[in-house]
Order: structure tokens, then sequence, then C-alpha cells
């Protein structure tokens, strides 16, 4: 009988909460009850990595469920951040070495974490090829962004056009909140260093990404 | 089983060797093709009939055998059960997948050690499999044929369908993924692999219905719970716990998305 009274405490409240609001759980109890899930969820070799489950800002914004549209305010929020975060190298040169980059721009590797351990090399790569079109001709390549072949064609190698391609690389929020774009130097995936070889590989005429 | 696996990794290395012109369009119909031709001698049947002696066979520190295992329908009812999961269960008070009833049923009936079974769930590639992967299969395959109709009408489940809604689309880490940048829209791939597309119901569908499946690459067949892992690693984020919340939270929304699907497993994925 006692049994039976707390059963219904614990199944018959949330039944009415359920049949009364035709939307249970709302969104707040919604977020709360994944957070935890998400805190429960996963393991790491060290509790310094479970950070990388936080969201920050920009993330939490970039959240929507369903794609849903976001608001002016949002989007400019989230551009502000994006650009108060850029850095540039220290030797301030945005152009480095185009070989270098190709080989970033083919490297998938790095910072995953399998059975108890962290795939820790010198530098991750630069996950390019994942998404992106490349050089003409290379057929192992993803679409879910737009083709990169003939970057540098389009738009010459000008101061101009490095710095753009650098910050968008940096952090494409920049310019594209919330797009599906990596803020592949904001977040920490990789350097400075590393983003201007991959400006070099996008528009150095030498590159064969711009081989005509 | 050997000479399968042969034939089978001289097929996919046909199969991802250069040659057609791809651009930014569909998979290429001649890989479409020889995915079909794969798919119709699928090495992943094999695996059925291994689940099938595990799940009637004594074993374990009890030695019992699986038959009395309760899938929602009644202990020992496999036709249509995993059509309905994920679902909640009374008896543990959580919604559960077909992977962690079955985790409960193997530590409650036969008296196996969690963190043992958990520890040895997904098997290495090119192994023989692990009990658990033989077992989903065997245990799904009974629903061959049958259409998925995960319900919601328990509290607990509208929570865990909320959860995993908002969890496809939680973007976080250092490659600021969530589900959706990948899998949210139609004949996207990486690099030469096709993605599902999550927010449409033939993607939907093709998840609820044609797992487990048999993985070429891998040589073994592989489960939901290995697919989610398998992304969560490669999105650079921590480990996702075999049977977590989080998991059972990502199944309840897709294989409710995934409602009317007919199930057909083994499936054959790449």
């Amino acid at each position: 009988m006692r049994l039976a009274w707390w059963k219904w405490i614990a199944f018959g409240a949330p039944v009415l909460v359920a049949t009364g609001c035709s939307s249970y759980p709302d969104q707040a109890a919604t977020r709360e009850i994944a957070e935890k899930m998400v805190s429960q969820s996963f393991t790491a070799p060290t509790p310094g990595l479970l950070k990388r489950l936080e969201q920050d800002r920009s993330q939490r914004i970039c959240s929507k469920i369903g794609g849903a549209k976001l608001t002016q305010e949002e989007a400019a929020e989230v551009v502000k951040l994006a650009r108060a975060s850029i850095q540039y190298p220290a030797s301030g040169k945005l152009v480095g070495d185009w070989k270098a980059g190709e080989t970033l721009a083919h490297d998938g590797a790095g910072d995953r974490i399998q059975r108890g351990v962290l795939e820790k090399r010198k530098e991750n790569g630069g996950l390019c090829q994942n998404c992106h079109g490349l050089a003409p001709g290379e057929i192992n390549v993803g679409n879910i962004g737009p083709a990169l072949t003939g970057y540098g064609l389009q738009r010459g190698n000008s101061e101009a056009v490095a710095k753009l391609t650098y910050e968008r690389i940096y952090n494409g929020w920049a310019y594209a909140p919330c797009s599906n774009m990596p803020r592949l130097g904001a977040t920490g995936h990789l350097t400075p260093e590393q983003i201007t070889h991959l400006v070099a590989y996008l528009i150095d005429p030498a590159s064969p990404i711009n081989t005509r | 089983m050997s000479s399968t696996r042969g034939i089978a990794a001289l097929v996919v290395a046909f199969l991802v060797a250069p040659g057609a012109a791809l651009a930014q369009g569909k998979t290429d119909p001649g890989i479409a093709i020889g995915r079909q031709m794969l798919a119709e001698d699928n090495p992943g049947e094999l695996w059925i009939e291994q689940g099938k002696a595990l799940f009637h066979q004594k074993r374990g520190p009890k030695n019992a055998s699986l038959e009395q295992c309760d899938f929602g329908l009644g202990p020992g009812k496999l036709e249509g059960a995993s059509a309905r999961l994920p679902r909640y269960f009374s008896d543990t008070g959580q919604v559960q997948d077909l992977e962690s009833r079955l985790l409960t049923c193997m530590v409650q009936l036969q008296g196996f050690n969690r963190d043992d079974v958990v520890r040895r769930a997904i098997s290495p590639a090119g192994s023989n499999g692990s009990d658990v992967e033989a077992l989903a299969l065997y245990i799904t395959s009974r629903s061959n044929g049958m259409k998925i109709s995960v319900a919601l009408d328990h509290p607990k489940e509208q929570e865990m369908y909320k959860a995993g809604e908002y969890l496809f689309f939680r973007r976080s880490g250092q490659t600021d993924f969530s589900c959706v940048q990948c899998h949210g829209e139609a004949d996207k791939r990486i690099r030469l692999q096709d993605l599902v597309h999550m927010t449409g119901k033939n993607g939907t569908q093709e998840i609820a219905g044609t797992w487990p499946a048999y993985r070429g690459a891998h040589y073994v067949v592989r489960t939901m719970q290995w697919r989610l892992y398998d992304c969560f690693w490669q999105m650079r984020l921590p480990e996702l716990v075999y049977a977590s919340d989080a998991s059972i939270a990502l199944l309840t929304y897709l294989n409710y998305q995934g409602n009317g699907a007919t199930i057909q497993v083994p499936g054959f994925k790449r």
C-alpha cells in the first residue's frame, strides 16, 4: 500500500503534468535533463578533456533546435565574439608555405579520444579534405562545405584576400555566424602558424588548388 | 568465413579506387551498384546464428539463458520487440534501447559483471565480434519485415525524445560540431563517404531499419551504440559511455523520427 502511494508520486505526477501540458518537457526542463545527461554520459583519460563538452557562449547560441533562425541580436553577438577571438601569428606574416598547407589540408587526424587514449600529435590535421573540394581532379573530397578549387584564381592573392582568408579559417563565424565551418583557430584546433600555411595553399598561384 | 572476408576486402578496395567523377553531387552510380552487390551477399548473416545460439545457451555465473529476458512485449517474446525500442521499462524505471536492455538481462538473469560486458561490447575491427553484437543482431532480426513503431506514451519517453533532439543540435568541442553539421542535408559526404540525412524521413528510416549492420571496413557486425560512439570520437569529444542516457536519448529521437521503416537486418555499411 505504502509502495503504491510512492509509485503514484513518482509516475502519476509527471503523467498529470504531461497530459496538462502538451509539450512536456518544456525547453528549460529539456535543457536541464539533457545537460545532466551530457555530464554523466562521457568519459575521458583526464578530467581536463571533459571540458570539451562544455559549450561557450557562441556554441550555445548556435545550437538552435531544428535549425531555427538566429535573431539579429544573436547573430551580432556571435560576430562580435568571433571578431574579438581572432589572433594573428607573432611574425605578422599571414601567408605561409603552400606545401605545408597542402599536407595539412589532407590530414584529418589528431586529438581524438579512443579507449582511454588521446591521439596526441605534434600538430592536428587541418580537416579541410573532409568537407571541401580541393585541387582539380581530386576525387576523395567531401562536399559539406563549398569547393575551394580555384580559390586563388577567383580572388587573387592580395593582402586583403590573405587577411580575409586567414580570418575565415581562424574563426569563420566573424563572417557567417553559426555556419558549419569549425572555428579552427579560435577553438585551438589549429595554431596561427598552421593557418598561414592553409592560406598559402588557397591563394598561392603555385598551389595545386589554383591549377588551371 | 575468411574467403568471404577476402572477397569483401577486394570489392571494398575496388570501390574506393579513383576513377569516377564525383564533383559535388551524389554517390557515383558505379559505387552504389558495387555496394548493392556486396549487400546481397551480406557476411553479417553469419552473426545471426551465433547470436541465436548465445541467446538460448545457459551462460554466466547463474548458468541461465536469455529466454526469460523481457524486451518490452513479455519474457522471451522477440517478434516485434526491437521495433518498439527504445521504450520505458517499469522494472528498471528507465527508458532503454535494445543494447542497454540486453545488458540488464545479462547482468540480472545471467549474473555477468556489467563492466566486463560493457568493456567487451564493441569488438576490435577484424575480430570475431562480441557476444553483445551477435545478440543484438539476432534479437533485431526477429523483427525483420516489421515496421518501426516507437511510442512516446510515458513521460520518461517524452523526456528522452526531447533530450535527444536537444543533443542532436548541441554544438561543442574544438570542431564546433553537433550531429546536424554533417547530417542535416541530403547528398552530403565526408570525403567519399555518404552521410545519412537525419533531418529527413528517408535518412532516419534507414537508421531505424538497418542496424545492427555488417561493416565492411571492420569485418564485423556493428550496432547503433558503436555508430554513435564513433561519431563522437570523430568530433573530438570525450568517449560516449556504452548504453549511457545520452546515447539512449539520441536513439529515441532518431528511431521515433524513423517510425514506419521496415526492419531488415543485418544492414550493410561500407
